[in-house]
């Protein structure tokens, strides 16, 4: 296309001859003679090249001054008379490329406009390459924005699985760990996962997903959404793998307390249903003694019905807690008061299925840090399930349940509950802490031990059991002298080593 | 002479309870906590009627019923079953009715007496 240029002069035949030579250059000409013609034509157009008289008048020279001097690209040559080039030049200085002295030399005018053509393209180009450079700046913020921003945990990582870029959210939670192991970081691994979805990624350049459990620097475990996308070279060679991590424990959470309240509603009824019924039986005899006058009638009536009343609140209780864990309210407590609360509760339970109590304490066991009401509830629910042990037994005549507590090293607690009911077979002793797991038919909730262990297990304790079917069982709990520091994120500490 | 009722279920409560409710209306009462006292109170005491929960550990409700009914002086007992487990109807086909726990004692007394007097 051809170059646009304005021509201001108001010496009409100059002017005129002008444009006949300039339009022989192939160069597409306007003619601007007064300042109102010089104002619209610089006020409407772009021009490359501004050429001609620019100090035709005052008004027109500070025109062509504001506006050319906004406008990028276009060129000024000045001509005119050596009075005025002089004037003209200590007004306009470098922003005029090229000053001409009249009579214009037509070599010199062509060579200018080809210098000012030049410069005008040049200039384009500088522009065009700012412009770009901004664009891919602002578009780099924008990425950095957007990859700290989004609510995802995400690293880039080599064929080693060493990451080489993360984004803020995962800084703050797993540290900065450029040149680190994936697995190392988030799982504390030492090799890679099985069905790493990254090595799939690299294998077969897919988006791969899993969903797995990480541990943060706090010591918090997350359950995360992991999926993967190849990063392509432009060969199309996958040189790295970005995986994206989002975390999900709060929905997994929420979606294990509604499936377990879900279960609890269908399989609790069976319990309830038969405590309600042992209810009415005591309550049926409890009127027919009273109305017989049969003394022992009622006093074994009053018994059963006082026992089913507490089962039935011990279960609404269980049932209170599952539905709303609560935080432990820790107090430090004497160990003896502990086991002499528990004692006097599970006595009389022992003494009615006449089963053999026998505890065993340290002179001076010292204290522990423990939320008492969910301790004691925890160890009596061992006890009781001791005696149920041995209640259900029918093959041996007599029975025993001992506590034996000790301290051990690491200023832990061992509390140790041995009977000599009828044991466990494997599967009752893999699954007695699994919520709604219960031996015990119709009597019982398979809430009790779910409870008891948690409770422990959020003291930072551990429970171990041995149980031989028909001999016994033994349930040792070891719990530290201290509340645990660290819980991870389903309210349990790491158990203690 | 009194009819003869045995009471199987593992929970003693309602062995308790079953007992003294039928030996107030006047029948004998015998009680088994599990299949194989079951069987052996059922060979001693031939008795009018068996009340048997059938979700116990173990699950012997059922194989108690079948062991009895293969006996020939135990086979026409009729039987009701008391229990938890509601859709419990099929559990043991032959039995006159299925009751659930916890159950109206009028409604139960008045099975019993409708199957033997």
């Amino acid at each position: 296309m051809a170059e646009q240029i304005l021509l201001i002069d108001d010496d009409l035949e100059h002017s005129d001859a002008l444009k006949t030579y300039l339009e022989r250059l192939q160069y597409d000409v306007t003619l601007a003679a007064t300042f109102d013609e010089v104002f619209h034509y610089l006020e409407n157009a772009a021009w490359d090249i501004v050429l001609g008289n620019l100090l035709m008048d005052e008004k027109t020279a500070e025109c062509v001054m504001r506006i050319t001097g906004s406008k990028h690209y276009t060129q000024m040559i000045a001509y005119g008379s050596e009075i005025r080039l002089n004037q003209a030049m200590d007004r306009f200085g470098l922003k005029v490329v090229e000053y001409l002295l009249l009579p214009l030399n037509s070599k010199a005018l062509a060579l200018s406009l080809k210098r000012a053509k030049k410069i005008n393209f040049q200039m384009r180009k500088n522009y065009r390459y700012v412009e770009r450079l901004t664009d891919l700046h602002n578009a780099q913020n924008q990425f950095n924005q957007l990859f700290d921003a989004v609510p995802c945990y995400i690293t880039v990582q080599d064929k080693n699985l060493r990451i080489t870029a993360m984004n803020s959210r995962f800084e703050q939670h797993f540290g900065n760990h450029i040149g680190g192991h994936c697995y190392k970081i988030y799982k504390h691994r030492t090799s890679q996962c099985d069905k790493c979805p990254v090595v799939q990624t690299f294998q077969d350049g897919k988006t791969h997903s899993t969903e797995e459990i990480v541990t943060s620097i706090s010591g918090k475990q997350y359950n995360v959404l992991t999926q993967t996308a190849p990063i392509k070279n432009r060969k199309g060679d996958i040189t790295q793998v970005m995986e994206i991590s989002t975390n999900i424990t709060q929905i997994r959470q929420l979606q294990d307390h509604l499936t377990s309240l879900g279960l609890m509603l269908g399989s609790m009824s069976h319990g309830v249903k038969g405590m309600l019924t042992a209810l009415d039986g005591g309550v049926y005899q409890l009127e027919t003694g009273l109305n017989q006058k049969d003394e022992l009638r009622v006093f074994k009536a009053f018994g059963q019905v006082k026992m089913m009343t507490d089962k039935i609140k011990k279960m609404v209780l269980e049932i209170l807690y599952y539905a709303k864990s609560r935080e432990l309210q820790y107090t430090t407590m004497e160990i003896s008061a502990v086991v002499a609360s528990v004692v006097n509760s599970i006595k009389p339970v022992a003494l009615r299925s006449n089963v053999d109590f026998v505890v065993s304490v340290p002179d001076n066991p010292g204290e522990m840090e423990v939320d008492p009401s969910w301790m004691e509830a925890a160890l009596i629910n061992f006890l009781e399930n001791a005696v149920d042990a041995c209640a259900f037994d029918r093959e041996k005549s007599e029975h025993q349940v001992t506590l034996a507590v000790t301290s051990s090293k690491n200023d832990t607690i061992c509390f140790e509950i041995t009977d000599n009911g009828i044991g466990m077979d494997q599967e009752t002793r893999e699954k007695m802490f699994t919520l709604f797991f219960t031996s015990k038919g119709s009597q019982g909730t398979g809430l009790g031990l779910f409870i008891a262990h948690r409770v422990i297990c959020q003291h930072g304790g551990t429970v171990d059991v041995t149980s031989e079917q028909k001999q016994g069982s033994v349930f040792t709990i070891n719990l530290p002298r201290k509340r645990p520091t660290h819980l991870t994120s389903n309210g349990l500490p790491p158990a203690i080593p | 002479m009194k009819k003869r009722i045995l009471i199987v279920d593992d929970d003693p409560n309602i062995l308790d309870y079953l007992e003294a409710l039928f030996k107030d209306n006047g029948y004998d009462a015998y009680t088994a906590r599990d299949a194989k006292e079951g069987l052996k109170m059922a060979m001693e005491h031939k008795p009018d009627l068996v009340t048997l929960d059938i979700e116990m550990p173990g699950d012997w409700g059922p194989r108690f019923y079948r062991q009895m009914i293969q006996e020939k002086s135990l086979k026409n007992v009729p039987v009701i079953v008391i229990s938890g487990l509601s859709g419990n109807v099929h559990a043991i086909p032959k039995a006159i009715a299925s009751i659930k726990k916890p159950f109206d004692r009028e409604k139960l007394l008045g099975i019993v007496k409708d199957a033997i007097g």
